[in-house]
């Protein structure tokens, strides 16, 4: 409709007006707790819908933790089996330990390292641990806690007895963890899935 | 607290913030009185809001079509139809629905006024295309009329505005609501 293009530009130069503040603060009061449901929104790089892509620079930065933290945790896990499979008793054999820590000549012989509590690794003492993981145990900085909301999912109406019917509202979060150890420039991402389920209360008309 | 994490305000006023003019404008056309308005798209947006609004988003196209039919079922009990009636005394609710800078303007008045003559079912086609930036799908489905029906009402009301347009500016309005 090319016939008409001058005259819709000039309708749509016509601006509607806004409603006024006193219009909106009476929404606001109608709205109710519907205004304040908890939601919130991601930054526009990041989609509500998706997790973050591969190529955005936060990923790429934590590529390398995550993949640190993998061997790490897959290395802790071969040490677990070794002394689950190979050790006779709860205890494991001093030759068994002296072979495993062979391979790290820097690694003290403390003593008996099942019976150390502080240390996270069974089979490993706390002043064992520093050489043998590569990860200092002092000086790390307070955790980061941060939560990601991920997406929402309707899961429609539900019926309570004796209450108002809902909407049930299930929110996905994502919650992670980090640990930064700032003289050796470390840092260990941890993610925790978790979810949230919201009643919203619906008015029968 | 609903809010966005780039400013402190709640998710539903940035919302609204955005598509509030539009509804509104709309809400008068179908109410025909600026205090009736009023209570029509706050009727209709805290209905869909709190159906949909968790989601932080809502489509405008649910709070137009919620606009219409309050605005129908208000428009059938007597104490609304009456109101309707006591209209005629009013201001062209379509001037009062635009910034009043626009309307200083020779050429909007003229516009205004030969879009207030339109037959209601062509403004309403032209105030969800215009304004409400709607597709002619969404106003089909807004209006629950065909795309056809739509899409040639549309170009009916362009076609009159064309015509008008000349004749209020040189002060010689034709029949008013006439249709097509």
């Amino acid at each position: 409709m090319k016939e008409f293009d001058e005259l819709e530009k000039s309708l749509r130069r016509l601006k509607p007006r806004p409603p006024d503040e006193k219009f909106v603060a009476r929404i606001e009061s109608a709205l109710g707790d519907a205004g304040n449901l908890a939601i919130r929104c991601l930054p526009e790089e990041e989609s509500a819908a998706s997790m973050p892509s591969p190529s955005s620079s936060s990923s790429s930065f934590f590529r390398p933790l995550l993949f640190f933290t993998g061997a790490l945790g897959a290395g802790l896990a071969a040490v677990w089996i070794f002394f689950a499979n190979f050790s006779p008793s709860p205890v494991p054999e001093p030759a068994g330990r002296i072979a495993l820590l062979g391979s790290h000549p820097d690694v003290p012989l403390a003593g008996d390292p099942s019976d150390d509590p502080d240390s996270p690794l069974h089979g490993v003492s706390l002043s064992e641990l520093p050489p043998y993981s590569g990860m200092p145990v002092s000086g790390w900085s307070d955790p980061q806690v941060n939560e990601r909301f991920l997406r929402m999912v309707d899961e429609g109406l539900i019926d309570r007895p004796g209450r108002l019917p809902a909407r049930q509202v299930r929110h996905y979060f994502m919650d992670e963890t980090i640990w930064s150890h700032p003289a050796s420039d470390l840092r260990i991402l941890s993610t925790t899935p978790r979810e949230e389920v919201i009643l919203i209360e619906l008015e029968a008309y | 607290m609903s809010t966005d994490p780039m400013n402190s305000e709640p998710i539903w006023k940035s919302w609204f913030a955005r598509h509030g003019a539009k509804l509104l404008l709309f809400a008068r056309q179908q109410s025909r009185r600026p205090d009736e308005a009023e209570d029509l798209l706050q009727e209709a947006f805290v209905r869909i809001w709190r159906l949909y609004g968790h989601t932080g988003e809502v489509s405008p196209g649910l709070v137009y079509r919620a606009i219409r039919r309050l605005a129908i079922d208000w428009a059938r009990s007597i104490d609304r139809r009456q109101a309707r009636e006591d209209k005629v005394a009013l201001d062209s609710p379509m001037s009062l629905g635009f910034e009043r800078s626009l309307e200083e303007d020779e050429r909007n008045q003229a516009l205004l006024r030969a879009v207030e003559r339109l037959p209601a079912e062509q403004k309403e086609v032209l105030t969800l295309k215009i304004w409400g930036e709607l597709t002619f799908d969404e106003i089909a489905r807004t209006l629950e009329e065909s795309l056809n029906t739509v899409a040639s009402r549309y170009r009916y009301a362009l076609q009159k505005l064309k015509e008008w347009v000349p004749e209020e500016l040189e002060g010689q309005p034709g029949t008013s609501g006439a249709s097509r």
